[in-house]
């Protein structure tokens, strides 16, 4: 059997390869009829695979051209044609274009052969190799074929199928007799070996043994892995594999495995030394083992970490610097407020106008050193109604209640009666005035919670009537004949499921199962834009704190980052394997979060698009994300009902906070940081002690430079309180500028 | 009505694959959508290999066929999102451009209009305008009606006025241009004009003074060619004509 060798190849070595073939004739066991391409075994230096079935003719042909393309895309011309006319193949002219997405995989240590063995995997899997060996034209691959193609390409057969039971068995006993120690961490290595070789099994057309091998070994797994293991289980043709495409980004995406340099030397040790080394060839191929010198972890800490589609985050992958702090708020001058000093200004004194200091901004005038630049990204400038707002959020800071273990908020519940199981979004305004409900029917109803009604402006007719020049002329454009306590906005065509109010109040955005956002205006209660991008249902969108940038997710798997006066996304975020059900910006408005179904979190920088932290950890699509006021924590929710803490600046997880018994649809903030919210579709809103949690967090060098999480087991300490609702799944939760809690959910029966 | 006592054996294989994909909660409609699509999405996919089949002209369907039919259906309803490469590399030339600096002391930050949803989605159709019997009158067709005054109407977003306007066709009339109606004292030539037609009926005339000059701005003249004799006349004609309005 040839083996394609990695590496820059010369033209001798290729006739090589090429003569072998063409000798190898019959020995031909295994005569499947969709098409075996050579396995392109890199790392295994010598053939020595302990079969010979893919050396029949289709295999011969595929790697011919294979070979042929290799050549020619490095230019080597007259290899070419000799190549073609020994070999007797027609003149024809495979696209040898195409992108080779199985090269972005980075090079890593694991990895014996170089960026050629890639190269090679790829040009055979763009030679679509038919049934009936007739035709060795490879089917020129359309826009998304070669994708298809050069992903399902890099299932090639390993092995006998029937062997690969023992294989595993095989791994199994070895890994079952290691110390405990390593055992841990060695058996991380079984999922997804058993998922890469059950899709090997399929895409090569053996069911049965498919079957078989799934049914003996799918139970071994780990319990928070049976979600993925069912839809393995439907999966027996290699026709399904098509068009999952979180089952091609499985494929393609190496699972990383965070391993200790002892277990991992246990490992290699035991499987090169075995003769049909399939296993060896897979791990190669398929996994990311990152090596850390330390101690192995225990199977605790590896539970808590892993869960994710892709594995875990490599040790690189959360070592770029963040920026978390808050930005610098503006000086604003307070004036005195009139009415609580009236005792102290007699008439005829001037009143003293004393500028209150901003009790908001930093004390200190030197920049924080964890904080962003202010310009770091262009942000709006502040105008003079902005600056009115702010002044009376620091009034309204002023008359805050300060929360504590045992000064805990009062609840207060906004239940949706008669949604009918419709209510798909919810979001507050930040001084808590309105309220828009998202609904399944595609509208979105806006609702005033304060006793003032809801106003739009008048119509252009009677604007001309009113006297510009009075001082409430901004009341007056407003029409009251037509206020009402709510406002319905059509214009969606499918349910809303994503709604965020601007902090100015003006705008309220609205994502869509039509794949559209919609941007409306709370002045005129009319839909002013209408963002086309996502082609796919948009889960969630969310404006910056500063306003003018927004950020969506959807079912395409990308987030993107759009300002309200452009027309396409400024910055996409690629890079989640499945769809981004949550997204949330930092309070610096730099950084944007986003919670995937593939259970990771992926903290983005907005100035460059990169991925800048991966939080793995979650056993379940993450429906809840809320950063802490400080800018320095984020906290998850996801529908496995628990609560994960992570510490952005290190990019650990430090506190766990088990206690609900359903999916976490919303998390949020005290104001101040102290007290952490969630409310989960098991009808209850809990209340947990942030401030105790961020206080037991430990950071010595150690466990930041090796990623070890010590979760302690305080769950229970940290959980102020549990309230039921009369079964009414919680969607929404607020705090209100005094800290007063608001929970909005809708009540089905 | 009694629910019959044994489930058809459709619904019961409809159960069996929930349970066997993990699904345990489900309301009982459920299983009647989904052996709804199911019946749809098979008939479907053998109507399509049917067709593919004769068009082939073979006399039978087989799985070739109905392959190539589940294909096709594929591609074109259930469609998947783009593979993750072209989507790295997408992103990769989107976050190359730096980010826009922000223009200060705009307005409302949207778009440009084209990509807004801010434009008006209608318009008022037009009455035919009774063709007048005097042929003194100079008809040219009037662009704006309604109150004769010289009261500009101020710009509106969006919403067109409601005494408004008829477009001439080939001449489009943005209908957030001011209109003038300014009345003019006739030039003695055009008193005599008319008066050599015919004295005695008024003749209003009303002319648009070059719109392309101008623009949005529709600029009607009245000019009243009034003679001495039917001043009263013609201010009556004055109010019905304002009552017209052109046809397209």
């Amino acid at each position: 059997m040839a083996a394609v060798q990695g590496g820059l190849v010369e033209s001798v070595d290729k006739k090589d390869i090429k003569t072998e073939p063409s000798e190898d004739g019959g020995g031909n066991n295994n005569n499947a009829n969709d098409g075996k391409k050579l396995s392109p075994s890199p790392g295994a230096g010598a053939p020595a695979e302990g079969n010979n079935t893919t050396a029949g003719a289709p295999g011969d042909k595929s790697t011919l051209l294979a070979v042929l393309q290799f050549l020619k895309k490095n230019k080597l011309t007259e290899s070419v044609d000799i190549l073609r006319r020994e070999a007797g193949l027609p003149e024809d002219s495979p696209d040898s274009t195409g992108g080779d997405s199985s090269g972005e995989a980075p090079g890593d240590a694991a990895r014996n052969a170089g960026a050629g063995g890639a190269d090679a995997s790829s040009l055979l899997g763009r030679v679509a190799v038919s049934s009936s060996a007739v035709a060795p034209v490879p089917k020129a691959p359309s826009e998304d074929q070669p994708d298809v193609n050069v992903v399902l390409s890099a299932y090639s057969q390993q092995g006998d199928p029937p062997l690969y039971k023992v294989y595993y068995s095989g791994l199994k006993k070895f890994i079952e007799s290691v110390l405990d120690c390593h055992r841990a961490e060695l058996s991380q290595v079984f999922y997804p070996l058993f998922v890469h070789m059950y899709l090997e099994l399929v895409y090569n057309g053996h069911e049965n043994e498919a079957k078989a091998f799934f049914d003996k070994f799918s139970g071994d797994q780990e319990c928070y892995y049976g979600g993925d293991l069912h839809v393995l289980s439907s999966l027996t043709k290699k026709e399904h594999m098509r068009g999952n495409e979180t089952l091609l980004d499985f494929r393609t995406s190496k699972f990383v495995l965070r391993i200790s340099r002892d277990s991992y030397q246990l490992l290699k040790r035991h499987l090169q030394e075995r003769q049909n080394n399939q296993i060896w060839n897979i791990i190669q191929e398929h996994l990311y083992i990152d090596i850390f010198d330390g101690m192995p972890r225990s199977k605790s800490q590896i539970d808590a970490m892993s869960g994710s589609l892709a594995g875990e985050g490599k040790r690189d992958a959360n070592k770029a610097k963040v920026y978390y702090g808050l930005l610098k708020e503006p000086e604003i001058e307070l004036p005195l407020d009139d009415e609580d000093e009236e005792a102290e200004n007699e008439e005829g004194k001037p009143k003293k106008k004393k500028p209150k200091k901003d009790n908001m901004g930093s004390k200190s005038k030197k920049q924080d050193p964890n904080a962003p630049a202010q310009t770091r990204i262009p942000l709006p400038e502040l105008k003079d109604s902005d600056k009115l707002d702010k002044i009376m959020y620091m009034k309204e800071a002023t008359k805050r209640i300060r929360l504590a273990p045992d000064n805990l908020p009062s609840i207060c519940f906004y239940t949706f009666l008669n949604a009918y199981q419709g209510l798909t979004a919810v979001d507050f305004t930040d001084d808590s005035s309105l309220i828009a409900g998202g609904f399944a029917d595609s509208t979105v109803r806006v609702w005033s919670v304060t006793p003032k009604k809801l106003r739009k402006v008048k119509s252009a007719a009677d604007l001309n009537l009113i006297d510009k020049e009075s001082d409430d002329v901004l009341e007056r454009i407003m029409d009251e004949k037509t206020a009402s306590e709510s406002k319905i906005l059509f214009g969606h065509s499918g349910p809303v499921y994503g709604i965020s109010f601007s902090p100015d109040r003006n705008y309220l955005l609205s994502s869509s199962e039509d794949g559209t956002i919609r941007l409306w205006s709370l002045q005129t209660f009319t839909c002013l834009v209408g963002y086309k991008g996502h082609n796919y249902p948009v889960w969630d969108t969310q404006f910056s704190p500063h306003g003018y940038y927004f950020v969506s997710g959807g079912h395409d798997r990308v987030a993107r980052l759009w300002a309200t006066d452009h027309y396409q996304p400024l910055r996409m975020f690629s890079g989640h394997l499945a769809d981004v059900t949550c997204t949330h910006f930092h309070p610096n408005s730099n950084y944007v979060a986003t919670g995937s179904s593939d259970r990771t979190i992926r903290l983005w920088d907005v100035l460059s698009g990169s991925c800048v932290r991966i939080f793995t950890g979650h056993k379940g699509p993450i429906h809840a994300l809320a950063f802490s006021p400080n800018g320095k924590f984020l906290a998850s929710g996801a529908t496995d009902g628990r609560v994960l803490l992570w510490d952005i600046g290190h990019g650990l997880m430090f506190g766990e906070l088990k206690g609900h018994t359903d999916t976490i649809y919303t998390l949020k903030f005290s104001r101040d940081g102290e007290i952490l919210a969630s409310g989960s579709m098991d009808n209850t809103v809990r209340l947990w002690d942030a401030m105790k949690a961020f206080d037991d967090l430990e950071t010595d060098d150690f466990t930041a430079a090796t990623g070890h999480v010590h979760l302690q087991e305080n769950s229970q300490e940290l959980l102020l309180g549990t309230y039921t609702s009369k079964s009414t799944t919680v969607i929404h939760i607020h705090f209100t500028r005094r800290n007063l809690l608001l929970a909005a959910g809708a009540y089905n029966p | 009505m009694s629910a019959p006592k044994t489930i058809p054996k459709d619904a019961q294989v409809m159960i069996q694959i929930l349970k066997d994909m993990g699904i345990t909660e489900y309301e009982p409609r459920v299983i009647n959508q989904m052996l709804e699509f199911t019946y749809r999405y098979v008939t479907t996919i053998i109507e399509d290999a049917k067709i593919y089949a004769t068009h082939a002209k073979k006399s039978t369907v087989d799985a070739d066929d109905i392959k190539l039919a589940i294909q096709c259906r594929m591609d074109q309803s259930f469609t998947s999102p783009p593979p993750r490469d072209f989507l790295l590399e997408v992103a990769r030339q989107k976050n190359q451009t730096p980010l826009p600096l922000i223009k200060p002391y705009t307005g409302p930050r949207l778009p440009p209009d084209r990509y807004c949803l801010t434009a008006p989605n209608y318009k008022l159709k037009s009455v035919q305008r009774k063709v007048m019997s005097s042929s003194s009158r100079i008809s040219v067709p009037r662009l704006s009606v309604g109150a004769v005054s010289s009261r500009p109407s101020t710009p509106t977003l969006g919403t067109p006025l409601v005494q408004s306007v008829t477009t001439k066709v080939g001449t489009p009339v943005s209908l957030t241009g001011q209109r003038f109606t300014v009345q003019i004292p006739p030039p003695p030539q055009a008193a005599a004009v008319a008066k050599t037609i015919t004295p005695s009926t008024p003749a209003v005339s009303n002319v648009l003074i070059n719109p392309s000059l101008i623009g949005s701005k529709n600029i009607l003249i009245t000019t009243n060619m009034v003679s001495q004799n039917s001043a009263g006349e013609s201010l009556k004609r004055k109010h019905e004509d304002d009552e017209d309005y052109d046809a397209l």
